[in-house]
């Protein structure tokens, strides 16, 4: 009683079926093909180790949509739609495969078609098909009608007439799913059916009068539009926006296993791979991302840059990349065909033409697709690829354009701060201090002197020779020695660990940068590394194992709080105050290092700690980072006004902080808060080091210091 | 192919932090640790950066004269790096960064010896003792004209027009090659090396000569002589105006400014 077991028209119903597929099938595989061979075009990288982790990975990140739900809130319950539509799928996967596909002239349907499996299988699909529903409507209602900020994005008509389809084929479905349930309990009388929707429509159905014959027909007309539609998805969704639900899997499968903190280095003797101008340019898993993005703006919603009104969004990003590669790979592909020989790097035949610089297709990446202001615009703050559900890389794209516009165009972006890495070691040119000016009067050692030392005090460029954080350096230290910790600087000899260099794209500063400090390092056999600056510390640990610098790095948030714990600070009781605490990007979401500076806080006496409402994995950057810190913010509000402001709303008297980038930008944003309003901007060394010394000066309430 | 001569200097780091600055009064010398390098002259950096703008319009040759006691090679090639093709060292226990003549004398020497030279670039004057009479000097030891305070220099034909900065505009010269030409700030910071010239600056040629070489006899040619090298000591005294109220303190700054003659 299967539908393919009919004959239409004298041709067997499975005959029919098999072809039907078979075309669907080639037209999927032909679109399929095309975008693998666009991906073709990208440069090779590696994301074949842990092969085995990997996929066991996305198994478990796809079927418990930890990803997708991790977003999930009552103001913004889309997460819970997409896991109910996921998961529904998935178990309407199940049922197309046994009860149409397996059934078809292989039997199967047979041999479950009134078994107790298909009842209680039935049952699940009719709830799971009403949630499906449900989902859909909710779809229907955040895409068309009450539109959120996050899905806003302008289309054009083909588009807007393009895009609904996917979502009346799913509704269709399940639709579908009912009629053929109901009608076929119906035609073929099978009394007392599980499925209680399916049961109900079909007693309807039975006490309508309708004549078997009719309702059998109905049933076998519903059936085929069921698996035209499902072909018909097969076909659409590759050739739609909807590449989602097929690359998401094998985007979570070749996610970056790397550290979070480390960016790809460059070999500095291949041209080729000095950034990225050109679509072509990015690696096949770059390209593999922007398949992977279904415009769910997540991004979008958290990403400082925008939020301040700056031309940069991750989701614009993706999205126009993915329709530049749409537009121009198919071109691309035909070039690359019609001059085998440049690609393979033989020597074209004599008869050849002379090779003629070929127009590339379409508009320029750097320019059209995407803004250089927008490049520029990024703080690296990781904030879209912590809530992207499907693992996208945005930053690594926006640093190779970076790289492109320091290496090979020769931007005149950050001149000054990366000509004075060059010149002197540091980006803070004109500073009024030596790196060992800060030391005097504390009795430091310095390395260069005295090289019997446990610890590398790593002072970093800003807090050796920044005005303001050199009293953060001297808390440091005056911490170290009051827990009696032998530890040295390098002096004058350190030089910056690179961050800023290889943030605004400048690789080969960055690796000259390295290469020397790797030397000293080797030369005074430093084994522990000790530093307050979180983008100092990222560095260290994650990115000089890249070129052989393995280090014990500790950020003076663990170390003091280590120091703390093993009782070797006493701390006195002190004023109150209320405090909350900006996390630093690249000491929280960079290197999950969450609870080391709330113990240190909760464990001075009168503090409070109240937490901004962005905190954590969602902490707000403080616009400081990615080389922004040397880079003037003329578009939009600044960053740090805005996180000021978060910061307030705490109604905080002191403001902590654990990286001499934030530090900066808070004190520059509160400069025009006056009075009362004025919070204390503080690293957290400096208050467990007045809790050391002066009990009754910490954080008194509105004592702003006076600025030198 | 026109032939650009481009004298630079190597400086103490005219940004180095004050607290690194020391004299020593006796050898007459600015020392520094050894962790903070000397920096090619951020003026001479211009006449570098005016040669490459000439090399970006037409094909030229710029080599590239530095001249002292002891040259850092790393901060000496950082002139090949930004894209001079040869490099000079004049280096001599003899030289001194303070003697213009000795100076000017031995690197006319040097031009000289090099034979061909349309174009002698300098900075306006060096950062380390401000004098700029080492590019006049060259002229006049080499019979040639010298244009100072350039803002624009370009090669044209077999001459050089030179737009020059004035007090309230500019003014254009043109003379016939060969011309000594000091150029100002106006003519853009030196550009950033490529990564090519980055990774290769270290491989490029450098020439050594010391006096002998440039046929020279060392000492004679000294007409000034050094007497004392010091660090002014700056007195600084603060005083506070007191006073209640705003007005209070003015009148009292008033007063004061009056005794001490300065209003």
């Amino acid at each position: 009683m299967s539908p393919v077991s009919e004959s239409y028209f004298g041709i067997p119903g499975y005959i029919i079926f098999w072809l039907l597929f078979v075309v669907a099938l080639g037209l999927f595989i032909q679109r399929a093909s095309l975008l693998l061979r666009l991906l073709k075009l990208g440069q090779p990288e590696n994301r074949f180790d842990r092969l085995t982790y990997r996929f066991i990975n996305m198994l478990a990140v796809a079927f418990t949509q930890s990803s997708n739900l991790k977003s999930f809130t009552l103001k913004d319950p889309a997460a819970l739609g997409h896991a109910i539509m996921f998961w529904g799928l998935m178990i309407f996967g199940v049922a197309y495969l046994i009860f149409i596909g397996l059934g078809a002239g292989f039997g199967l349907y047979t041999l479950f078609s009134g078994s107790g499996f298909e009842t209680v299988f039935y049952s699940i699909l009719d709830i799971v098909a009403v949630l499906v529903i449900l989902a859909m409507v909710w779809v229907v209602l955040k895409r068309y009608l009450i539109i959120p900020e996050r899905l806003k994005r302008e289309m054009g008509t083909a588009e807007k007439i393009i895009q609904p389809l996917l979502i009346i084929v799913i509704l269709g479905l399940m639709v579908l799913h009912f009629g053929i349930e109901g009608f076929r309990y119906a035609a073929y009388g099978i009394p007392n059916p599980g499925p209680l929707l399916g049961a109900s429509l079909a007693n309807a159905l039975v006490n309508s009068g309708i004549s078997r014959e009719a309702l059998a027909i109905t049933y076998r007309s519903l059936w085929w539009l069921n698996f035209v539609l499902l072909l018909a998805a097969v076909i659409y969704a590759p050739r739609s926006k909807h590449l989602h639900p097929l690359t998401s899997f094998a985007n979570l499968v070749f996610r970056n296993l790397a550290p979070k903190g480390s960016l790809k280095p460059v070999d500095l003797k291949k041209p080729e791979t000095r950034g990225a101008s050109k679509i072509q340019d990015f690696t096949w898993k770059q390209l593999l991302d922007l398949y992977s993005c279904t415009w769910c703006g997540r991004c979008h919603m958290v990403c400082p840059a925008q939020l301040s009104g700056k031309p940069l969004s991750p989701r614009e990003l993706i999205l126009g990349m993915k329709e530049h590669l749409l537009e121009v790979g198919p071109d691309l592909l035909k070039t690359r065909r019609a001059k085998p020989a440049a690609t393979t790097g033989k020597a074209v035949e004599a008869h050849a033409e002379p090779a003629a610089k070929p127009q590339e297709p379409g508009q320029a990446l750097i320019g059209g697709v995407i803004s250089e202001d927008a490049i520029w615009s990024c703080t690296t703050c990781r904030a879209c690829q912590e809530v992207c559900p499907v693992s996208i890389e945005h930053i690594d794209k926006i640093i190779d354009l970076r790289r492109h516009l320091q290496m090979v165009a020769m931007s005149e972006i950050a001149r000054d701060p990366l000509k004075n890495l060059r010149v002197r070691g540091n980006p803070w040119r004109g500073t009024m201090y030596a790196r060992t000016d800060w030391t005097e009067g504390l009795d430091i050692k310095v390395v260069g002197e005295d090289s019997n030392i446990d610890v590398l005090y790593w002072v970093g460029c800003t807090e050796a020779l920044e005005d303001r954080s050199l009293k953060v350096a001297q808390a440091v230290a005056k911490l170290m020695k009051q827990a009696g910790v032998n530890f040295g600087v390098l002096g004058e000899e350190e030089m910056c660990c690179g961050d800023p260099a290889r943030r605004l794209g400048a690789e080969h500063l960055f690796q000259m940068l390295v290469a020397n400090n790797i030397q000293l390092f080797q030369s005074y056999k430093i084994k522990k590394i000790v530093t307050a600056c979180p983008h100092c510390f990222n560095t260290l640990k994650n990115e000089y194992p890249q070129f052989g610098g393995q280090y014990e790095v500790v950020h003076h948030t663990q170390f003091i709080a280590g120091l703390i714990k093993e009782s070797k600070l006493k701390i006195k009781p002190s004023g109150k105050a209320r405090v909350t605490y900006q996390e630093p990007c690249y000491l929280g979401r960079y290197n999950d290092i969450f609870q080391a500076p709330r113990q240190i806080l909760n464990s001075l006496p009168g503090v409070t700690l109240v937490e901004m409402e962005q905190n954590k994995k969602a902490g707000f950057c403080c616009g400081g980072g990615g080389g922004r810190m040397w880079l003037e913010e003329k578009i939009g509000r600044r960053i740090s006004e805005i996180r000021l402001e978060q910061a307030l709303n705490t109604k905080a008297q002191v403001i902590a902080t654990a990286c001499p980038f934030c530090l900066q930008m808070f004190e520059d944003a509160a400069r025009e808060k006056e009075g009362a309003e004025a919070p204390k901007i503080k690293d957290i060394a400096e208050l467990a080091a007045e809790s050391l010394e002066v009990p009754q000066d910490t954080a008194r309430p509105g004592n702003k210091e006076s600025t030198e | 192919m026109k032939n650009i001569v481009v004298c630079m200097k190597q400086v103490l780091d005219p940004e180095v932090p004050l607290s690194l600055f020391k004299i020593d009064t006796e050898a007459k010398l600015a020392v520094l640790p050894k962790a903070t390098p000397p920096v090619l002259s951020p003026f001479d950096e211009n006449a570098l950066e005016a040669a490459l703008k000439i090399k970006d319009a037409q094909p030229v040759t710029i080599t590239v004269l530095s001249l002292g006691k002891k040259l850092t090679r790393a901060v000496v090639k950082a002139s090949l790096a930004a894209g001079a093709d040869q490099l000079f060292l004049l280096e001599d226990e003899s030289f001194s960064d303070f003697n213009t003549f000795l100076t000017a004398n031995a690197l006319a020497a040097a031009i000289k010896k090099l034979g061909q030279y349309d174009l002698i670039l300098c900075g306006i004057q060096a950062a380390d003792t401000n004098a700029g009479q080492v590019s006049t000097g060259i002229a006049s030891l080499l019979s040639i004209p010298c244009i100072t305070y350039a803002r624009k220099v370009e090669l044209v034909g077999d001459r050089v027009k030179v737009e020059r900065t004035l007090p309230e505009g500019y003014e254009v010269v043109e003379v016939p090659s060969p011309v000594v030409v000091t150029t100002n700030y106006e003519v853009g910071a030196l550009r950033e090396p490529d990564v090519e010239a980055f990774m290769s600056a270290g491989k490029k040629p450098l020439t050594v000569w010391n006096v002998q070489d440039l046929g020279l006899e060392s000492g004679k040619t000294s007409r000034t002589s050094f007497l004392k090298m010091y660090q002014p000591a700056h007195d600084i005294k603060c005083e506070l105006m007191g006073g209640a109220s705003p007005e209070e303190k003015a009148v009292k700054l008033v007063a004061k400014l009056k005794d001490l003659k300065v209003i």
